[in-house]
Order: C-alpha cells, then structure tokens, then sequence
C-alpha cells in the first residue's frame, strides 16, 4: 500500500514538474526549445492545473503526516519521501512563480563577472547582458545582505559561465540548505512526526526546492545558531545569528530572543525551550506580517516562522500555521489567472491568502462554543 | 497677408532658437550642496570620501565614484565663490577638476573588459556639458584674479579665470 502510494507521489512530482515547464519566460532564450507560452495563452487551464496541484500536494501532505503519525512511516521512509521529491523537484522549473532566482543569479555576476559593486552597480547598467531579457528586477541594486552575496559566488563560479549550470547549481544550493535544516530540526526535536511538519509542507517544498528562495538559508543559520545556544555556546550561534541577518535582515527580530537566552544562560538560569521557539516563531510570524509596510506578504517568507513548528507544541496554531501556508500558495492563483498584478488581483490575493486560517478559526470558534453549551447544560 | 505670413515666420523662427537654447543645456542634475568648509561635518565627510573609494569597486563604480565627487566639489567651489571664499572655492574647483580626469580612464579600462560603456559615455557628455553650464556661469560672478591675504602667512594671488577656464578645457575634452 505504501509502495503504491510513493509511487503516485513521484508520479504527481513529475507532473508538477512538467507544469512549472508551462511557465517558461517567452524571452528565456536559454530554454527557448521548451518554451510553449500555454502559462500565457491558456490562463483558465493552467490557474486550473495549478489548483489541482495544490490540492493533491496539500493531500499527500496530509496522508503522510497521518501515517507518521500513527507510526506507520518511520525515519527510513520519511527519508526516501525526501529522497524522491529532491530527486525530482530539482530538475524542476525555477521561476515556476517567482523570478527570484534570475535576481540572485544577475547579482552574482555583477560582482564576480563584472566586479563591480552590486549594492551601487544594477545589472541593468551592463547593456547587453543576455540576462537582462528576463531578470526582473534588473533596476535595484542588491536587494539581500553581504552574507548572501558571498554565498551565491559558489553556485555562480560553479556555473563557468553557463546560465543553465549556473540556475541548477543555485538550485542546488537550496537543496543542500534543505538537508541541513531538516538534520538540525531533527537533532533538536528527534521527532520524524514534527520534523515532517515543517520538511513535507508543500509550501516549503515549492518554495525551498522549486522556487529557490533563499530563505532557508537565512532560517537554517538562525535554527543552527539557537541549536549552539542549547549547548550553552555564545559565540558561535552568535556568528551564525549575525550571518543570518545579513542574509536577508529579518531574522534581526530574533535578537531579543536570542539575548533573553544568552542572559539567562550566561546566569545560569534554567531556560523554558518551548517558550523560546513560540517566541521565535512568533516574531518571526510578526515581521512576516508586517512585510506589506515593505512591499507586499510573499509565500516564502513564511518560511521564517514555520521553521520553528516542528518545536511548537500546541495543535490549534500548528492547523493556523498550515491553513496560513496553504492560502500563501493560494496567493499565486490571481496573478496566474489574470495575468496582472492590478485591479482585482490584490484584493483577491489578501482574501486567497486569509480566507483557509479565518475558516480555520470559525470552525475552531464554533466548536469551542458548542463544546461550552453541552458543558452548561449538563 | 504678406506681414501675417512674416511675423509667423518671425515667431516661429524665435521658437525654434528659444527651443535650440533649451536643448543646448544639459539633462544632468547637479547634486545640492553638501558641508562645506569649516563645519564639524566636514571632516567626516573628507574620511567618508576616502572610504567611498573604496565602496565604488570595479570600473563602472570608480567611474562613478569620480563624477560624483566631482560633481560635489564644483557644486562646493559654486556656493564658496558665491560667498567670496576666493581661496577654498579655488581649492575646490581643483578637487572637481582631478576627479573630473579621472572618469574617463575608468570607462576605458571598463571597455577594455568587454562591459558596453555607451550609457556611461553619454552620461559623461552630458555631465561635461552641465559643468561648462556652472563654471561659464561661475566665471561672470568672480573676478578675473584675487589676492588672497590670509592672516600671518603671505599673499596667494587666485587667478581664478585662468583657473576656470582650465577646468572647462578638461571638461571639453571629455563631451
């Protein structure tokens, strides 16, 4: 049975990956044989597929928490549903829904092509460049920390020169990232069931191996960093926190936890970890909702506070968190259907993105006023 | 009919030099003035100059790095010879003139390493032609030579038209 049901799970990776192939840029000249523009021409249908395919990745999802948790899938297998969808999802398209990855990439080689200053110089100051065709952001000069910067030089030198070796090996680099969080969040939880919260979350898997954000860099020095702050360690996590930072500046809002833990370490004070990490996730969940003051609520930013789920101990803001992450993918369908990010799109963005926690906590809501009514009348 | 026709032409004729008169100034913005001489602000902006230096990597970023100080100290020697402050403007001008020279080897060197540098070029032309702008305007506004007379140290004679009018040679070469 189980057999069977890996085997629909890499049958339904592949076809995902096939559709993020529908979603090639028209002036992606690299790809240009697999370019088919049906992302363009055929919204209905595709908004249609994309749908489907949430559904039945949030379905697999949900199967297989339920399995690991009636202990019916343990670590080998949760390794292998880790195996396959590495194994496929990384041959998949990257800028399925997001350009980041063509940002990163035109970054790095403003500084090591050009040699130049990515925080002066924007890549569309090199006219010519072929990936001025369809990097996005080419007008704004780097958008993330010096941390990031230096990173991306390794998949970028270990392109040579090569857009399609570059795109992988960037690619590449998330999933490695993707290994090391899942590892730390297994050595501190040595949970598989709450490891697989946060590792099998469709979000997090579109986000971290199809999409390439590089978020999980950024949460993976953060989780790394708070794991040396359990074995009492200062400097250290006090590098890794401040690496973290300048990955992508957000995770400068875990400092006050990190400072509480160090204070109270440096006294020898017993520490409440479970506090901790719901302090972490929840100031991390604070900047993500304040990000529309910045520009706008992004899927992947959620990865800043899920990470933390697998150590939250408590059901009603697990199902919040995962309501949240499945209208976050639900984000996309305006955009994918309209093909504008105008008129209704924003508004129906919020209600997508809102609307499964808001009917998540109605539910709730109700149930414990029904449950308030039995408890008066007896 | 005849003087109709006539004082069209004459007007449409007066447009059309107005119009060439507008074209002939240069799209390129100055930047406002910064500290000048003698704040406490002053220095920090000398050591955040020489750190800048070091922030603008690369070809394209020295080149830009010298506009803009060049930029700012031919704005500096602007604003200190409006306020007759002979000597520190001149200082100044001759700042604006060693950064001036510099912008374009930078660009050279950059085509050099393949970079398309024509955005960049025009951009310098343009900035050549808004410092001519400035420093013919400058030059109506200050006497042809100065005597400057600090207290207890000897006379400096400024000939500040010669000054002005090697800064705009340098900027000539570069339109």
């Amino acid at each position: 049975m189980k057999k069977i049901l890996f085997l629909l799970y890499f049958l339904f990776l592949l076809t995902f990956t096939f559709l993020s192939y529908l979603f090639i840029d028209p002036n992606l000249i690299y790809l240009k044989p697999l370019y088919s523009g049906l992302a363009f021409t055929q919204k209905s249908i595709i908004t249609l597929l994309y749908i489907s395919s949430i559904l039945v990745f949030f379905g697999f999802y949900s199967i297989f928490i339920w399995l690991i948790r009636k202990k019916e899938v343990y670590l080998n297998e949760f390794k292998i549903i880790i195996g396959l969808t590495i194994a496929v999802l990384f041959f998949s398209y990257p800028a399925m829904l997001s350009y980041d990855i063509f940002n990163y990439i035109a970054t790095a080689k403003v500084i090591f092509f050009y040699h130049e200053n990515p925080y002066i110089l924007m890549p569309i100051q090199f006219a010519g460049d072929p990936l001025l065709l369809f990097v996005h952001a080419a007008n704004k000069t780097a958008l993330y920390g010096p941390s990031w910067i230096i990173l991306s030089g390794i998949p970028y030198l270990l392109g040579f020169g090569n857009f399609l070796v570059t795109l992988f090996a960037f690619k590449f680099l998330n999933v490695i990232f993707y290994l090391l969080s899942i590892a730390v969040i297994h050595r501190l939880t040595k949970d598989v069931y709450r490891l697989a919260l946060f590792a099998l979350n469709p979000l997090v898997i579109i986000e971290t191996l199809v999409s390439s954000h590089n978020d999980i860099v950024m949460m993976f020095l953060a989780i790394l960093a708070l794991h040396f702050l359990t074995k009492k360690k200062l400097i250290i996590p006090l590098v890794l926190i401040l690496l973290s930072i300048l990955i992508k500046y957000a995770t400068i809002f875990l400092l006050p936890v990190f400072l509480y833990v160090a204070i109270n370490n440096y006294k020898s004070r017993r520490i409440n970890w479970d506090k901790v990490f719901l302090a972490s996730s929840i100031s991390m969940l604070a900047v993500f909702l304040l990000s529309p003051l910045r520009e706008e609520i992004y899927p992947w930013y959620s990865i800043w506070f899920l990470v933390f789920l697998p150590f939250i101990n408590g059901r009603k803001i697990t199902l919040f968190y995962l309501s949240l992450t499945f209208g976050l993918m639900l984000r996309y369908i305006p955009f994918m259907y309209l093909g504008t990010y105008f008129g209704p799109a924003p508004l129906l963005k919020i209600i997508l993105t809102f609307l499964p926690a808001l009917m998540l906590s109605v539910v709730m809501m109700f149930r414990y006023l029904g449950k308030r009514v039995i408890f008066n009348r007896r | 009919m005849l003087i109709k026709i006539n004082l069209f032409l004459i007007v449409v004729v007066l447009l059309c030099l107005s119009a060439t008169k507008c074209f002939a100034s240069s799209s390129y913005v100055l930047p406002y003035p910064s500290t000048m001489p003698g704040s406490i602000f002053y220095k920090v902006h000398l050591v955040e100059e020489k750190l800048l230096q070091y922030w603008y990597f690369g070809n394209f970023g020295q080149f830009y790095y010298n506009l803009k100080e060049s930029d700012k100290y031919l704005v500096e020697a602007k604003t200190l010879f409006e306020y007759n402050q002979y000597l520190l403007g001149y200082n100044a001008l001759k700042k604006s003139d060693l950064y001036f020279e510099n912008t374009l080897p930078y660009l050279m060197d950059a085509k050099k390493e393949g970079k398309n540098i024509s955005d960049n070029r025009t951009m310098l032309s343009e900035a050549s032609k808004k410092h001519i702008e400035a420093l013919l305007k400058m030059k109506s506004e200050v006497p042809e030579a100065f005597n400057w007379t600090p207290e207890k140290s000897s006379v400096t004679e400024l000939r500040l038209f010669d000054t002005i009018d090697n800064s705009i040679m340098i900027r000539e070469k570069y339109l």
